[in-house]
């Protein structure tokens, strides 16, 4: 039995060293290119008119000014630092979830699902992100609100008294992130998932790997590439998402585009809008950087 | 109708499969013979198409594309390539009207140019710095939902003794709402016996309010009647106009009340950008003209600005005559909004 | 037997699991296509009496019409340009082991981690700078940057994880560069590229802070018109042109399914 647990053992690593082994190239440097060259013309070069205006005089300077006061008020002062952290925090919480519920999802449609049911999940999955922002709200409300669905429920049966605060939560926004956000979870998992070989599956289990361990074993340090992706996607996205916050949150959460939001539409105090805009990019790259390391150790 | 539809839909199919090919590539500046105006979209968008518009149009046979969207993005376009504007006339509102000012984004009002003018009472024109003219306005008083509320308050301050005894939650409009400043902040101060220069009394009333469970905030003008609509608060601070276009449209359960503080003056500002097209003033003097904005007045149900215009009874009753409202200090409020947003994303959330 | 036993069970309560997700994903959705359906005058639930009304006005709105259709071309003009840039490198960056190759997919993917208000703030005045101003091509370019990310990082997911057997073997028996990749490597990555095109459409569709600033009489995005639409008018034809939009991506996978089968598309050959 040992012996079939080391085999099984030396499986699993062989399939995470796979993508190692390519011993040729197909591809030459020109493939990546153009990618390069737009992004370089319309993304890094803009990003120099950010820069520059994160350092101009912002409406409310700190005592002394400076060449990098906007960044000093941001970092000199606990306030922000929270608003820093709560940005992540909503993010990883966000992203996690994602993951949790989409994963099972992601396996069902590719492994379990018939052709037609296959088809309607695709439909469901980009029907919210079709869905205006103030609608999806406004179904929210309906379910959520003081009046709503399930305070009336909850009443009618007498498990509450007095309806509970649903909305303008913390919970509102992180369930309406996951709402849209879980689709970019899901197909990114399912579109791996469906190039595993799944005779590297059998052979585990005739090798007499549970189905539990199979799955941990084989199908989900295979399917990690896409686990990875959704989570880039979720994490990012949700890192930048304020609609939801603004809608939903109701000033329950503080976080970076929603402060960036409102020195565009409130205050006009574009250069402290700017400087929190590069803070983002810099903690959402630092955080795209780790996850990549981290994707590429999992998988190697 | 049904023709320029198919039309469309057949260009739309082509479009499909060679975009590219069809895309025209120039940017779309300003014409000379026709100018680009700004609107909101739906019902107002609709009034600035069949009464300015037209009244322009039929006058001096130019035309008026008409621009959707809304002030900040008007503002950053402008900004952006100010020597060939794509936009000729600005819809704004008044503190950004003054921060267009300020930054030279807009031209003074040059009275020469429009007849209607002497019409307008100078308040409009002052309140600006003569950076445009006010052409409309609302009043922000308190809305409130007529079926679940039998008692309403008749001020603000009686508003906000009723939500702190409980008898209902309050919607008011949260700091990521442009207008929050003076709609809110200032009012509560000035209701409250504080200032521009002292917010304090505002800023405590929404702690406790927020302590007492009792508030809640929205972000854009069509959550405040999702609150009402929900269930999720009984009453707030809202719009004239828009409370009374919804009870027109069969929300009769809407009310409004005018409160004897005064309802806050919130007024809209067109203003001339700077390097555009001459024919800007025909159409800012056809904002101006009598006929026009009573039209206007009667399809969107905010107050107008000229003196010759006669409201009909049933839109009288409904319209705060500016004489009653409150006038906030919009200079002083511009100023101070940084520390404002400051401290309310501190002490009451952002 | 036993295992057929097994997988039924996982399949009933993994169905299960999609069953109760899909519940919370599609409940905020029916609420719209019912409000849609209204003939109340405004938005309410429950609706109080069926209409098509609302479909009526969204047709007789002309910005909402020639929005969605700048709305539609903008999403498959900028997605297009975004797969022909990035499925290539996704494809070099995946092959190539180097320490740089890290560096560059977080570059390629650095536009995920831009503010769009900023980002499109900065292509506002950087664009106008270059001459290309408010037109259709900026708003193109503007939605390719934004779009690249989610192409580049689901290739390479799909790709990194493919079988290189085939790819080999290939080699071996002499294929060319162009038959291996026509042949062999794109119907391995096939699922990536629909899965990050379909991201691609649905969030340059669902776009507003990169869009508005690139609005004009002859650009304005549908998310612009219903954003300045609902400033001073809330009614049921917001929550109609959404039930339009769905119906448009059902009629779409409707015509994929029809001629190339959707799971297809989704699964490498």
């Amino acid at each position: 039995m040992s012996g079939k647990n080391a085999e099984l053992e030396t499986m699993a690593s062989t399939i995470g060293a796979r993508a190692a082994v390519r011993p040729w190239r197909l591809m030459g440097f020109g493939y990546i290119i153009p990618s390069l060259l737009l992004l370089a013309a319309f993304f890094i070069a803009p990003l120099w008119f950010v820069g520059e205006m994160s350092l101009r005089e912002g409406r409310l300077p700190p005592p002394g000014g400076g060449l990098w006061q906007n960044y000093e008020r941001l970092f000199l002062d606990s306030f922000y630092f929270g608003v820093i952290g709560e940005t992540v925090v909503l993010s990883l919480v966000v992203t996690l979830i994602c993951i949790l519920m989409g994963y099972p999802v992601a396996y069902f449609m590719v492994r379990h699902a018939s052709a037609r049911l296959y088809n309607l999940i695709i439909f469901f999955l980009i029907a919210p992100l079709l869905t205006p922002i103030i609608m999806r709200t406004f179904g929210w409300q309906v379910l959520l609100a003081r009046r709503g669905l399930i305070n009336e429920g909850l009443m009618s049966m007498d498990l509450i008294s007095k309806p509970l605060s649903l909305l303008n939560s913390p919970v509102a926004v992180v369930l309406g992130l996951v709402h849209v956000l879980a689709p970019f979870m899901i197909l990114s998992i399912a579109s791996v998932l469906s190039g595993i070989d799944r005779r590297l599956e059998e052979s585990a289990r005739m090798l007499g790997a549970s189905r539990g361990k199979t799955f941990l074993k084989i199908t989900l340090p295979l399917s990690m590439d896409g686990l990875g992706t959704g989570a880039i996607l979720v994490f990012m996205l949700a890192n930048g998402s304020f609609v939801t916050l603004l809608l939903l949150g109701g000033g329950s959460l503080q976080t970076l585009p929603l402060l960036i939001y409102q020195q565009f539409n409130t205050t006009r105090d574009l250069p402290f809008a700017a400087a929190m805009s590069i803070v983002l990019l810099v903690l959402a790259l630092v955080c795209l950087f780790f996850q990549l390391r981290l994707i590429r150790r999992k998988g190697a | 109708m049904s023709i320029k539809l198919s039309r469309r839909q057949i260009l739309a199919g082509t479009v499909a499969s060679s975009t590219l090919a069809l895309a025209p590539f120039g940017p779309a500046f300003a014409q000379a013979d026709s100018i680009v105006v700004t609107s909101y979209g739906g019902v107002w968008e609709e009034a600035i198409r069949d009464l300015f518009v037209a009244d322009f149009e039929a006058r001096t046979g130019g035309t008026a594309e008409i621009q959707i969207g809304g002030p900040p993005q008007w503002m950053s376009q402008i900004e952006a390539s100010l020597d060939n504007p794509p936009i000729d006339v600005l819809v704004n509102t008044i503190d950004l009207a003054l921060v267009a000012g300020r930054t030279g984004l807009v031209e003074k009002i040059d009275r020469s140019k429009l007849k209607n003018i002497d019409n307008i009472p100078d308040r409009f024109i002052d309140a600006v710095q003569g950076w445009g003219v006010i052409f409309d306005y609302g009043s922000a008083g308190i809305a409130y939902h007529k079926e679940r509320v039998t008692n309403p308050p008749s001020s603000i301050k009686a508003m906000i003794d009723g939500a702190l005894a409980g008898e209902y939650v309050l919607s008011l409009p949260g700091i990521s709402y442009a207008p929050t400043p003076q709609m809110l902040i200032w009012s509560l101060a000035d209701a409250l016996g504080g200032s521009v220069d002292n917010v304090d009394p505002a800023f405590e009333a929404l702690k406790k309010l927020q302590e007492a469970n009792a508030v809640i905030f929205y972000g854009g003008a069509t959550e405040f009647l999702n609150h009402l609509e929900a269930g999720e608060a009984e009453l707030g601070i809202y719009w004239d106009g828009r409370t009374w276009s919804h009870f027109s449209t069969g929300a009769e359960w809407i009310g409004y009340i005018n409160p004897e503080e005064g309802g806050v003056m919130n007024p809209v500002v067109v203003q001339k950008v700077v390097n555009s097209s001459d024919a800007a003033w025909e159409y800012i003097d056809s904002m101006l003209a009598p006929g026009p904005q009573l039209g206007f007045a009667e399809k969107v149900q905010y107050g107008v600005t000229n003196s010759e215009v006669v409201y009909p009874d049933w839109l009288k009753e409904r319209i705060t005559p500016w004489e009653d409202t409150r006038w906030p200090p919009f200079e002083a409020i511009g100023e101070a909004i940084p520390a404002w947003v400051d401290r309310w994303n501190r002490e009451i959330g952002a | 037997m036993a295992r057929l036993a097994e997988e039924t069970r996982e399949s009933w309560a993994l169905g299960l699991v999609t069953l109760l997700f899909f519940v919370f994903l599609i409940f905020p959705i029916v609420v719209v296509v019912a409000v849609s359906f209204t003939s109340a005058n405004y938005v309410s639930f429950p609706i109080e009496g069926f209409s098509l009304r609302w479909f009526h006005r969204i047709v007789e709105y002309e910005p909402f019409i020639d929005s969605l259709w700048v709305t539609i071309k903008v999403a498959f003009a900028s997605t297009a340009i975004a797969v022909l840039a990035g499925v290539p490198a996704a494809l070099y960056l995946v092959r190539w082991k180097s320490a740089v190759s890290e560096y560059l997919m977080a570059l390629l993917l650095s536009p995920l981690s831009m503010p769009m208000i900023v980002l499109g703030l900065a292509l506002l005045f950087y664009l106008s700078a270059i001459g290309l101003g408010i037109s259709l091509t900026s708003l193109i370019i503007a939605h390719t940057v934004v779009g690249l990310p989610y192409i580049v990082r689901t290739v390479a997911g799909v790709y990194r994880g493919a079988p290189p057997d085939q790819e080999e073997s290939a080699v071996i028996l002499g294929a060319s560069r162009w038959q291996i990749i026509r042949y062999v490597v794109l119907p391995q990555i096939k699922p990536g590229i629909f899965a990050g095109a379909t991201f691609s459409i649905l969030v340059s569709i669902d776009n507003l802070p990169v869009s508005f600033f690139f609005g004009s009489p002859s650009t304005s995005t549908l998310p612009v018109v219903m954003l300045s639409y609902l400033e001073h008018q809330f009614d049921p034809s917001i929550a109609a042109i959404s039930t339009v939009q769905m119906l448009i991506a059902l009629i779409g996978l409707i015509i994929i399914e029809r001629f190339y089968g959707l799971r297809h598309l989704g699964t490498p050959e």
